[in-house]
């Protein structure tokens, strides 16, 4: 088992627990959603470049992907 | 068993290869655009998406979180023990990424269960139907995806396996992607309304 694959596997547990906490407030105001939407890109991004070995790809699918989720989590936080 | 080497930095070969990517991002592209109408429809009409949300089980959602995270891990063990050529321990990952995957399924009826005793449809709400929709796709992605795991599985354990690393990567980056939709759902469904 690579270690770098069980700080990722901590990492992403602890993030979503952190996230989970922190929306059980009955009023969420902005800075929470930007908290939760950048922690939930955090845990996209790790799984697709430590999990998906997406770190070893070529930069334009590094790239690529990085600017879809990018451009959906601007869209969701800058709608809501 | 030959240990093959791929050079993943030639941009034809992605880990998984090209077209399990390019399939990957037409349903992230898809999935995106769903949640962004959802999000839209979400400011429109904020009270009733507070009111609703408020109706889901967050513990549930975090939980089944952990269960695809857990089995996400165990798929990438499951890869990384195939490069060093242990089909044995690979398998065994294999069918503990199942496992996470059954439990997420598990889970998820229970929550269904719950919606439809309550009497929560498709025509409840706007929400809801956005919930029903978004969730009920992502699950269909997960049982195809839970074939995919035990066909693969069955095929790099069988006598003469001609089970390549692409075969395993492939399948890998589908489990994956199931991941990934569900990292962007679970906010954006259970958290931020």
């Amino acid at each position: 088992m690579k270690k770098s694959l069980l700080f990722t596997y901590g990492l992403l547990i602890a993030l979503t627990l952190f996230t989970a906490l922190i929306s059980k407030s009955d009023f969420l105001s902005n800075s929470v959603i930007l908290l939760i939407m950048f922690f939930s890109a955090i845990k996209f991004l790790l799984v697709a470049f430590q999990f998906m070995e997406l770190k070893k790809a070529n930069p334009f699918w590094r790239l690529s992907l990085s600017f879809v989720l990018g451009l959906l989590v601007l869209v969701i936080v800058l709608i809501k | 068993m030959e240990t093959l080497k791929i050079n993943y930095k030639n941009i034809y070969y992605p880990p998984g290869g090209i077209l399990m990517w390019i399939i990957i991002f037409l349903e992230l592209i898809t999935f995106g655009m769903a949640i962004v109408a959802f999000v839209y429809y979400g400011s429109e009409q904020a009270e009733l998406f507070h009111q609703s949300r408020l109706r889901l089980n967050t513990t549930f959602g975090a939980i089944n979180t952990v269960f695809l995270l857990t089995s996400g891990f165990c798929m990438a063990n499951a890869v990384q023990e195939f490069k060093g050529n242990n089909t044995a321990k690979s398998s065994l990952y294999f069918k503990l990424t199942m496992l996470g995957g059954l439990l997420f399924l598990i889970l998820k009826s229970l929550e269904y269960y719950h919606k439809i005793e309550s009497g929560i449809s498709l025509e409840t709400n706007i929400f809801f139907t956005f919930y029903w929709l978004l969730t009920g796709f992502h699950l269909i992605h997960v049982l195809i995806g839970l074939v995919i795991l035990a066909w693969t599985n069955y095929g790099m354990t069988k006598k003469n396996s001609d089970t390549q690393i692409e075969d395993v990567e492939a399948c890998a980056a589908f489990w994956h992607m199931c991941d990934l939709i569900w990292l962007l759902l679970f906010p954006v469904l259970y958290l931020i309304f």
